[in-house]
């Protein structure tokens, strides 16, 4: 063959079969879970570039999930809580992990929290808040985020009218783009692999990034590093919070959770989510105490609602679980058993809280909070902290808090106070 | 509208050669006003003001080259008056929507005044525009331009293949194209066309748009005013280089494609600058076209009026042995770097730009200089051109890598941060990462001064393996013109007489094997369009 004509003939030909090939390999592997095609082991049950299209693929799983509970937070949500833990109640099950990894604010689980509860079903909704997105004044105003456009519904609980198009775009991203095909071939290419991501139909997601990053680097190195952009963020976080009064920003997005859980019969459960010693150190340091026992008292008046089915729970202390020691640096072998960094919790953490919360059973770790019981609660958390801190053993975070206002123990071992907001 | 998008590649370029083919059947006038109005369509796409804008300069510039063309062998004087009226004309022009704010805002800057700053509009690719209206009245008052009606000069302004990022033509190569044009159905052009479109699309799209996103936040930290160090400066400005490099030779073998669907041959633009063994070779091989209108526009009106007042003079002018070094100054030396601080200036109003253009001025008077002074201590040139080639080719590479940063950093003083950078003086690191895993070498590593930093290794590696393999595609491989060379993909290109074997081995046929890899080419384009990116050049 030669000659233009029959080269285009060819090259017409060539191109429409490619085509029907790309789409025939995306269809089957379907990375994204967006068409719900069935899982074949050693092709494409795992799903491990799932985690980069989040929203895409979880906004397209709970609307075939049918879950009756549904778990809502950003990474620590994702990574931390499985909706297949033995720790659920039956009667919460099916359960749907609708955490979004990516550092998604508060609106963004109000706007999962209704997509979820819209589509019928769920009687129960988890929610996990993270305190530093309480910081930012004017951080959750967006009305309506980029990814909200393919929820099934409006704020209103209306068909939402971006949803056509918005899913036309998905079905062309999914099946017709070359991240489409690369991740297709990711997919199939990483069954076999021991340790991979992977996006379970349950929203529930494998921990493989933090393990790969503990065997190469180690626990030491995962905490370092995460220490250094929490203290960054919380320096960000201090400046845009100084000089605010009144309550803190976003807990009207906290109470529009609870209006929507209230309106359709849902009992709402809100999590101030864990944290690690270093985390909790670096909020000491740069003088954010006073805000999370602000936040604490303000969400646990949310909660109070009258005829309003809200529970507030409390992981935020100086427990067992949050200040396991790091490993020295150089040591790669050792394993913390609770947390993979500073703010990333690990599932059996995960599925001690779900205990906690939901079968009023398991090892002391958090704690209800109600108005009667949060001053005495932060009273207690500081009580743990001196202990811990101040106590004989004299705990460090790995990052040295050699910067005012120190680490709040005078030299005696008494504990200095932080008071109000900064 | 951009070429690499869904509505230019599945609707608008279809519908255009439908058209053009199907009238060109008929009558290859109503085809040629076709592919006219289809250019106004193309250029209104995006901002239809733009026509507003653009459309009475063209009609001014069409009746200043009628008075020209009348006048200039009649009434020489008015002649070089009306040229220097309609030169005036395009400079205001262009200096008006383009450099209005950047002077207002440097003097502003400078003496404090209260210039208003107003947004204007800015007509798409004035600045290739301008240029080519520029050339066409000088051509016509020397007489290389005559018989013109205003449909030819539309067209020859308007086509949409290299209206908004050149090359820059002349109407003297353009119009005997159009005039012999069948406007038929070819398949021979249709072939080439589809294959050089295609390779520019892979080009930009899977070559050079994933380096920006590589690149974008260290340039973006360097503005804040973040040190880099000496790693992520050279992957900032080693990334910067090849991203601008693919962009640009995709966008114009993408401009020689489209033009060949209609039989028309666009002049080379673009030939492997980085293989360059001089800074002077460099610029015979990059924006071939701007370097050639700069000069015979600028460049050598300059040097010829410069040297006539000299020689009137009585004094020594330049070339060869006994150029003194007031000749080169005043002949080689000024005019270069004028004329490259023009070539600065038109890229963009922005000291940035300027001072990139300044930079390259200089390279090319030393350049010059060595070329001056290299015979006398180095007498064989073909003993220097064989052992002091590869040495060009890295002092060559490395200035246009340092030049590039100008080209990109937001700010002058970003771009010495990333030079500092580049040179060692906020010092060395690798992620911690990789230190974990280099073991003892890491320990070495460390005791030379390279430290560990918590950046990314992940991003540290993706951009050392992207950087290496468009290193290697971009000095290793034979271009476009080269693997297309037997069937002219640009004006005047013919295959070199001794082909080297990787060109042999890449040349196109149209055969089998070609159009199954074209095919994949094309769809991996195709696929990653959903990203939508404006090429460089545009913005110029």
């Amino acid at each position: 063959m030669s000659g233009p004509r029959s080269f285009l003939r060819t090259w017409i030909l060539s191109l429409m079969a490619f085509a029907v090939l790309v789409v025939s390999v995306n269809l089957l592997a379907d990375p994204y879970d967006v068409f719900g095609t069935p899982r074949i082991a050693g092709f494409n049950a795992r799903k491990p570039t799932a985690r980069d299209h989040a929203m895409l693929t979880k906004t397209y799983q709970v609307a075939r999930a049918h879950p009756a509970t549904v778990v809502i937070g950003s990474s620590p949500v994702y990574l931390g809580i499985d909706a297949f833990s033995p720790a659920w109640p039956a009667a919460m099950r099916p359960v749907y992990n609708y955490g979004i990894p990516g550092g998604y604010a508060t609106l963004a689980s109000l706007e999962t929290l209704r997509e979820a509860i819209f589509a019928g079903g769920v009687k129960d909704a988890v929610v996990f808040l993270d305190f530093q997105n309480f910081l930012v004044p004017g951080g959750d105003s967006a009305a309506v985020t980029e990814e909200s456009r393919r929820f099934r519904f409006a704020p209103d609980g209306s068909p939402n009218p971006y949803r056509p198009r918005q899913m036309a775009e998905d079905m062309f991203l999914a099946l017709g783009t070359m991240s489409a095909l690369t991740d297709s071939l990711i997919t199939v290419a990483r069954q076999e692999k021991p340790v991979s991501l992977d996006m379970a139909r349950d929203g529930s997601a494998t921990e493989a990034d933090f393990i790969n990053a503990a065997n190469a680097d180690g626990m030491h190195d995962m905490f370092a590093q995460k220490d250094m952009f929490e203290a960054e963020r919380a320096n960000r976080s201090k400046r845009a919070i100084a000089g605010w009064t009144g309550p803190l920003p976003g807990l009207d997005i906290v109470s529009r959770m609870i209006r929507v859980a209230h309106a359709h019969h849902v009992k709402l459960t809100l999590v101030i989510a864990p944290h690690h010693f270093d985390s909790l150190e670096l909020y000491w340091r740069d003088g954010l105490w006073p805000r999370i026992e602000q936040l604490k008292t303000e969400l646990a008046a949310l909660a109070a609602t009258p005829d309003h089915d809200v529970i507030l729970w409390d992981f935020m202390d100086y427990g067992t679980f949050t200040t396991e020691d790091v490993p020295l640096v150089g040591d790669r072998r050792t394993e913390t058993h609770w947390f993979w960094e500073p703010t990333h919790f690990k599932k059996q953490v995960g599925s001690i809280m779900i205990q906690r919360m939901f079968d009023g059973d398991g090892p002391a770790f958090g704690a209800a909070l109600t108005q009667a019981n949060v001053a005495a609660r932060n009273a207690d958390v500081r009580t743990e902290r001196q202990a811990v801190v101040c106590g004989p053993d004299r705990k460090r975070p790995l990052t040295a808090l050699d910067k005012p206002p120190g680490d709040g123990c005078a030299s005696n071992g008494v504990v200095l106070r932080q008071n109000g907001p900064t | 509208m951009l070429f690499n998008s869904y509505s230019f590649i599945f609707g608008f370029l279809p519908a255009v050669l439908a058209g053009f083919y199907l009238l060109g059947a008929r009558n290859r006038e109503w085809a040629l006003l076709w592919l006219t109005a289809a250019s106004l369509v193309f250029y209104a796409w995006w901002r239809p003001v733009n026509v507003l804008l653009i459309a009475p300069s063209i009609l001014i510039n069409f009746a200043l080259s009628r008075v020209l063309e009348r006048t200039s062998e009649a009434r020489p004087r008015l002649a070089r008056i009306t040229l220097l009226g309609g030169i005036a004309f395009n400079l205001c022009f262009l200096g008006y929507f383009k450099y209005l704010n950047f002077f207002a805002g440097s003097l502003n800057d400078a003496f404090g005044t209260h210039f208003v700053l107003t947004q204007l509009i800015l007509p798409l690719g004035i600045s290739f525009i301008t240029f080519q209206k520029i050339a066409f009245l000088v051509d016509v008052q020397a007489g290389r331009v005559s018989r013109f009606s205003i449909r030819d000069y539309a067209l020859f302004v308007l086509f949409f293949p290299q209206l908004i990022a050149g090359p820059i033509v002349h109407y003297r190569e353009m119009m005997p194209q159009f005039r012999a044009l069948s406007c038929r159905y070819d398949p021979d052009n249709v072939a080439v066309g589809v294959t050089l479109f295609f390779f520019g699309l892979a080009k930009k799209l899977l070559l050079a748009d994933p380096m920006s996103r590589l690149i974008a936040p260290l340039y973006g930290q360097a503005a804040a005013g973040v040190p880099q160090s000496m790693t992520e400066a050279w992957i900032a400005a080693l990334g910067f280089t090849l991203q601008i490099y693919f962009d640009f030779s995709g966008y114009t073998d993408m401009a020689l494609g489209l033009a060949r669907f209609f039989g028309i041959k666009l002049p080379p633009n673009f030939n492997s600058p980085l293989k360059a063994g001089s800074i002077i070779d460099f610029w015979l091989r990059w924006h071939i076209t701007l370097t050639r209108f700069l000069t015979a526009y600028l460049y050598n009106p300059m040097t010829l009026a410069l040297t006539r007042r000299r020689m009137a003079r009585g004094k020594a002018v330049y070339g060869g042995r006994n150029t003194t070094i007031p000749a080169f100054f005043s002949l080689l030396a000024m005019p270069t770097i004028l004329t490259m601080f023009v070539s600065g200036i038109w890229h963009g109003a922005g000291y940035t730009y300027i001072l990139w253009g300044v930079l390259h001025g200089l390279l090319l008077c030393v350049n010059h200089a060595w070329r001056l002074v290299r015979p006398r201590i180095w007498p064989n040139a073909a003993v220097y051109n064989r052992r002091m080639a590869p040495v060009g080719f890295v002092l060559t590479f490395v200035s246009v890598v340092f030049g590039m940063v100008l080209f990109r950093a937001p700010t002058a003083s970003s771009a010495v941060m990333l030079w500092k950078g580049m040179t060692g003086a906020y010092g060395a690191s690798l992620p911690q990462a990789v230190f974990s895993r280099l073991g003892a070498a890491g320990e070495w590593l460390n005791t030379i001064g390279v430290h560990p930093a918590w950046t990314s290794g992940s991003v540290l590696l993706e951009a050392t393996v992207r950087i290496g393999v468009l290193l290697a595609i971009a000095l290793a491989m034979p271009n476009t013109l080269e693997i297309l060379a037997p069937y002219e993909p640009a004006l005047g290109v013919k295959p070199a007489k001794v082909r080297p074997l990787a060109v042999r081995a890449l040349a196109w046929t149209p055969g089998r094997t070609w159009a199954i890899g074209l095919a994949g080419i094309a769809l991996a384009g195709i696929l990653s369009l959903g990203e939508l990116s404006e090429f460089l050049y545009w913005q110029f």
